[in-house]
C-alpha cells in the first residue's frame, strides 16, 4: 500500500465520500424541521378526530357506537349510491369526449399557432372557481330565470318551462353536466399531450403498411396512452370525491338527497345535524379506506420517471 | 411543414374537426356570455317578462352594488391577503423542502418518499379534512381568522409547489453551483444568486398556479369564516345565490368577478399549468 497513486486515489474516494455524507448531513438538516413540522400539523388534527370519533359530545369515551350509526346510517349509503351514479356518469363521457377531440385535434390540425390557441382556451375552464361555475349553472339551469328554458322554448322544441334542478333524475344530469364542462378538457389536454409522444416511426411505418385510420388508433396510439389512462382515472378519481363547490352552489343535494354526494353528507352530518361523533367516526372511516386506495394505486402509476 | 393531397377523407375530417371545434365553441362561450350579460343588467330589466339574449340597456350597477353597497370590496381585500400570504408560505417552505432533495447528494429512497408522501396529501377529499381541522381552529381560538386559512392553504398547496419545484429545480445543470461553490460562494449564495434566478420562471409558474386554488378555494372558507372579519370572495358569491330572492345580476357580477382574477393569471402562467395538475408527468414545452 505504498504505491502513491492508489494512495492519492483511495484518498479521493475517501474525500468524495466524506463530501457526499457532508451533503447528506445538510439534506437531513434542511429537510427535518420544515418536514417535522408540516408532518405535525398535518397530524395533530388526525389523532384530534380519532378521539372524537370515540367520544360523545361530553367528552366521555363510547366505544364504537359512533361508528356503528355512521355506518347504519342509510343516508350514508344513499350518498355513496349518489356519489357512485355522478362518478359513472361523468368519467365516461369526459373520457370519450376528452380522447375524441385529442385525436381530431392531433390528426387534423397540424398548425402549431391554432394549436396553441387551443391550448390556451382549454386550461381556462380549470381555473375557474368551481363556485363562479355554480353561479352560471344556476343562471342556465334555474327555474323561471334559467335561459336554457328560455332558449328552447324560443326555438320551439318545449312548450312547458322544464325544472331541470327540481326533478332527482335532471338534477344529477344538471350537476354532472358542470362537472363535464369543467373537467373535459382536463382529459383533452393530457391526452393530447400524451399523442405527441407517439414516436413518429410506428405511425409511419403504420402508414405504409397502409392501415386505416381505426386500426392506427387501436393499435398504435391506445397503446402509448395506456399509462396515462391509468393516471388519468386516478386524478379524476380523487376529484370526484372532493367534488362539493358547484354542487351546493347548484342543487344543495337535493332535491331530497338525490344530488347528495358524500362531500354534501358529511358536510352536512357535522355543519348541519352538528353530529360531531357521528361526523369523526365518517371522516376516519373515509381516511383511512382512501390511504389504502392509494397504496394500492400508486403501485400501478407511472410517476417516477427517472 | 408537411402537407398532403386532401383526400375526400381529409376534408370530411377536417369539417368533423371544425364541427367539432364550433360547438365545443358555443358550449363554452355562450354560459360565459350569458354570465357576463346577466351582470350587465339593470334591476328594471330582472323582472322585465321576456328574456333578452343580447344586452339591452347595459349599466354596471350591479359591480358597484356587489362590491360598494354590499361591501364585498372587504371580502375581495381578503382573499388578496390570504392568497398572498399563502403562495409566499407554501414556496419558501416548497423550496426548503424540494432543494436538499435535488440539488444535494441524497438517498434516491429518501427522494421518492418525499415526492410519494407530498402526492398522498392531494389526495386526501377535503372534506373528511375539514373535519379535524375545524375542531383544532376552534381549540385554538383562531375561528374566523384570515390566519387558520392562509395556515390550511398553504399545507394543502404545498404537494403541487413542490411536485413544480422539483421539476424546476431538477432541470438547472448541477454544475452551474458548483462552479459558483468553487469560486467561494457558501451555500446559500449560491442558492440565492445563481440558482433561484435561473428557477425564477418556475418559481413565478407556481406562484400562480398556487394563488388560483387559493382564490377558488371555498369549502375550508365556508367553514372556518363567519364575518367580513375573514371571509373571502367564494364565500360571498356563495351568499349571493343561497339568499331567499335571488338578485340575479349582483350574482353574475360577484361570479364574474371571482373568474377574472385566476383567467388573467392563467393566461400569465399558461404554460406550466398542466405540469402543475398533474404532478409533473405531462410537461408542456
Amino acid at each position: 500500500m505504498t504505491d502513491p497513486r492508489a494512495q492519492a486515489a483511495s484518498s479521493a474516494v475517501r474525500a468524495r465520500r466524506r463530501r457526499f455524507s457532508r451533503q447528506e448531513r445538510l439534506a437531513y438538516l434542511i429537510l427535518l424541521p420544515a418536514l417535522g413540522t408540516v408532518f405535525v400539523i398535518v397530524t395533530i388534527p388526525f389523532v384530534l378526530v380519532l378521539i372524537q370519533s370515540f367520544s360523545a359530545d361530553d367528552g366521555t369515551l363510547i366505544g364504537l357506537r359512533n361508528y356503528s350509526r355512521a355506518l347504519g346510517n342509510p343516508l350514508l349509503y344513499e350518498a355513496i349510491r349518489a356519489t357512485g351514479v355522478y362518478t359513472l356518469i361523468v368519467l365516461p363521457i369526459e373520457f370519450l369526449l376528452g380522447l375524441t377531440f385529442a385525436l381530431l385535434v392531433h390528426r387534423t390540425i397540424k398548425r402549431t399557432g391554432i394549436r396553441a390557441a387551443i391550448y390556451v382556451l382549454a386550461i381556462l375552464p380549470l381555473v375557474v372557481p368551481p363556485v363562479a361555475i355554480g353561479v352560471v349553472a344556476r343562471l342556465i339551469y334555474a327555474p323561471s330565470y334559467g335561459v336554457l328554458n328560455v332558449i328552447l322554448e324560443r326555438i320551439g322544441v318545449i312548450h312547458q318551462e322544464i325544472d331541470f334542478l327540481g326533478d332527482p333524475t335532471l338534477a344529477m344530469l344538471s350537476v354532472a353536466s358542470v362537472d363535464v364542462w369543467q373537467w373535459t378538457p382536463f382529459v383533452y389536454l393530457v391526452l393530447f399531450s400524451g399523442l405527441q409522444t407517439v414516436p413518429r416511426e410506428s405511425v409511419e411505418a403504420a402508414q405504409i403498411d397502409g392501415v386505416t385510420w381505426w386500426t392506427q388508433f387501436i393499435y398504435i396510439d391506445l397503446f402509448y396512452l395506456r399509462p396515462l389512462f391509468l393516471l388519468l382515472l386516478f386524478f379524476r378519481l380523487a376529484d370526484v370525491l372532493r367534488v362539493f363547490d358547484h354542487v351546493f352552489i347548484l342543487t344543495g343535494g337535493g332535491p331530497g338527497t338525490a344530488t347528495q354526494l358524500l362531500s354534501l353528507y358529511m358536510y352536512r352530518v357535522e355543519f348541519k345535524f352538528f353530529d360531531l361523533g357521528q361526523a369523526a367516526a365518517l371522516a376516519v372511516v373515509v381516511l383511512v379506506s382512501l390511504s389504502l386506495l392509494y397504496t394500492l394505486i400508486t403501485r400501478f402509476l407511472p410517476l417516477e420517471r427517472e | 411543414m408537411r402537407r398532403r393531397g386532401r383526400s375526400p377523407a381529409g376534408v370530411l375530417r377536417i369539417a368533423v374537426a371544425t364541427a367539432g371545434i364550433a360547438v365545443a365553441g358555443v358550449l363554452y362561450g355562450f354560459p360565459l356570455y350569458w354570465l357576463a350579460v346577466t351582470s350587465l343588467k339593470g334591476k328594471g330589466e330582472l323582472f322585465a317578462s321576456t328574456v333578452h339574449l343580447v344586452p339591452h340597456d347595459p349599466t354596471l350597477a350591479a359591480y358597484s352594488s356587489v362590491l360598494i353597497d354590499r361591501g364585498f370590496w372587504v371580502l375581495l381585500k381578503n382573499s388578496v391577503i390570504v392568497c398572498f400570504s399563502t403562495v409566499v408560505i407554501t414556496l419558501v417552505v416548497g423550496l426548503i423542502i424540494t432543494y436538499p432533495i435535488t440539488r444535494l447528494q441524497v438517498p434516491v429512497r429518501l427522494r421518492v418518499n418525499v415526492l410519494t408522501w407530498a402526492l398522498s396529501l392531494r389526495f386526501l377529499p377535503p372534506i373528511a379534512v375539514v373535519i379535524p381541522y375545524f375542531a383544532i381552529v376552534r381549540t385554538l381560538q383562531l375561528y374566523d381568522q384570515p390566519i387558520a386559512l392562509i395556515g390550511i392553504y398553504s399545507l394543502f398547496n404545498l404537494p403541487f409547489a413542490i411536485w413544480m419545484l422539483k421539476g424546476f429545480l431538477a432541470e438547472i445543470p448541477i454544475e452551474i453551483e458548483d462552479a459558483a461553490l468553487v469560486d467561494g460562494a457558501n451555500r446559500w449564495t449560491a442558492f440565492w444568486l445563481v440558482l433561484l434566478p435561473l428557477a425564477a420562471p418556475g418559481v413565478l409558474a407556481a406562484a400562480i398556479i398556487v394563488f388560483t386554488f387559493a382564490w377558488s378555494e371555498f369549502l375550508f372558507a365556508l367553514i372556518l369564516t363567519a364575518t367580513p372579519n375573514s371571509q373571502t370572495f367564494p364565500v360571498g358569491v356563495q351568499g349571493l345565490v343561497t339568499q331567499f330572492e335571488i338578485i340575479w345580476n349582483d350574482m353574475a357580477a360577484s361570479g364574474v368577478i371571482a373568474m377574472s382574477i385566476p383567467l388573467i393569471l392563467m393566461v400569465i402562467g399558461r404554460r406550466y399549468i398542466v405540469a402543475g395538475l398533474t404532478f409533473g408527468v405531462i410537461r408542456e414545452k
